[in-house]
């Protein structure tokens, strides 16, 4: 197989049953800044679900952008690595210096409803081959000798974001 | 389904085959956590036997505030420095100083320009400037909130502004409203002169859509200073909190 790089995708949903802490931290906080900046685009208090706002109020696509600045701390934290993914020995090998952060919905009224998702965008990787259902992949850099690899199997919410 | 995935992860050895079954265990329970568009895979297929992250778990993490809570909101812009001192009064308590209300401020950088998505709708994770002009401050027992700031350019249509949220403690939206800056020949936006853009095209406060009703100027502020040593806006707003 011809070596491609690739770049992947990994969309981690984030709602009221996800329990790990770091999850609760930013599902907490981002609920919390959702009730504060939607407040800007619904000023006579008509909406409370956030697909309404969004149909409704013209301007509010923002609040995708404005939310992400509650939780680009935690991000942060997490020190480059993608959580969730792992090689098939187990251990995160996927690394992201970009990132997107989607409102999928909420209400004010109620924390239950809200759901977001954080698209993390993998550094690329030399994809080398696939040993089904494995791909065979390395990090792009510059080896002297042995070149190290991972093997991964595609998995639910991960994806080949882009391709040369 | 299942049996030809266990005979078949026999032969890879007998160690790896419990490692297998049992992230196929894992994974199910880690994707169907996931909400109501995920259908629970159960191992039936190989591809979706992902091995969940086994490693030694680093350090909980703590509640950080929102990357909003900052007094220097300039995030590397270029422009004029800005100091802007701006003091909430309580509108149902005299205008006395309210304290311990949350202040948001934004505003355009010296192009005319907020902080928003990109076309992509990628962030950089250290980018330091995502966020750019963007702050939020408590106020102190004297109603007071400071932001050091650039003076903001201009776009077609407005007049030079600064947007403000104000907030109680809780969160909840006492005003949504807009700080103007003094015009005529010896003000700040005379000497800041639109930056690179000039005055060409420039919307003054009386043709403004947001400050043109403001007959009292209640929504001026007062600026001084200059361009060689900054530039200091002292603003009072009143709220009903």
């Amino acid at each position: 197989m011809k070596k491609r790089i690739i770049t992947l995708c990994y969309r981690k949903i984030i709602d009221v049953n996800s329990n790990k802490p770091w999850e609760k931290l930013v599902f907490e906080d981002s609920y919390k800044e959702f009730k504060m900046q939607a407040q800007f685009y619904n000023q006579d208090k008509k909406y409370n679900i956030f697909s309404e706002l969004i149909h409704n109020v013209k301007g509010s696509e923002k609040l995708h952008f404005l939310v992400s600045g509650a939780i680009i701390d935690y991000l942060r934290k997490l020190n480059d690595i993608v959580p969730d993914i792992a090689n098939n020995i187990g251990k995160p090998f996927l690394t992201f210096k970009h990132f997107k952060f989607e409102i999928i919905n909420s209400d004010l009224r109620n924390i239950d409803k809200h759901v977001i998702a954080i698209n993390f965008y993998s550094e690329p990787l030399i994809w080398h081959d696939t040993i089904a259902p494995y791909l065979l992949t390395s990090p792009i850099i510059a080896t002297e000798g042995d070149v190290l690899t991972d093997m991964f199997a595609i998995q639910p919410f991960l994806t080949i974001h882009s391709i040369k | 389904m299942e049996r030809k995935n266990f005979l078949r992860s026999l032969v890879i050895g007998a160690i790896s085959t419990p490692v297998i079954l049992e992230a196929c265990k894992k994974s199910s329970t880690t994707t169907s956590e996931v909400g109501t568009t995920t259908t629970t895979t159960g191992g039936s297929s190989t591809a979706s036997c992902a091995v969940a992250p086994t490693e030694t778990e680093g350090p909980f993490p703590t509640k950080v505030p929102s990357s909003y809570v900052r007094s220097d909101i300039t995030d590397g812009r270029s422009g004029y420095k800005l100091t802007a001192k701006i003091v909430i009064g309580n509108s149902n308590n005299n205008c006395n100083p309210l304290a311990n209300a949350i202040v948001d401020i934004w505003h355009c950088d010296a192009e005319g320009n907020y902080s928003e998505y990109g076309g992509s709708g990628m962030q950089a994770t250290n980018y330091q400037s995502v966020h750019f002009l963007r702050g939020r401050q408590t106020t102190d027992t004297n109603g007071l909130v400071t932001f050091t700031s650039i003076f903001p350019g201009w776009y077609s249509g407005r007049a030079t502004h600064i947007h403000v949220h104000v907030y109680n403690a809780a969160g909840t939206s006492l005003k949504v409203t807009q700080i103007a800056f003094p015009e005529g020949t010896s003000s700040a936006v005379a000497a800041v002169n639109g930056y690179s853009k000039g005055m060409s095209g420039y919307t003054y406060n009386k043709s403004d859509n947001v400050f043109s009703d403001d007959s009292s100027g209640i929504e001026i502020a007062t600026v001084t200073g200059s361009t060689t040593a900054g530039f200091v806006l002292n603003m009072q707003i009143s709220v009903p909190a």
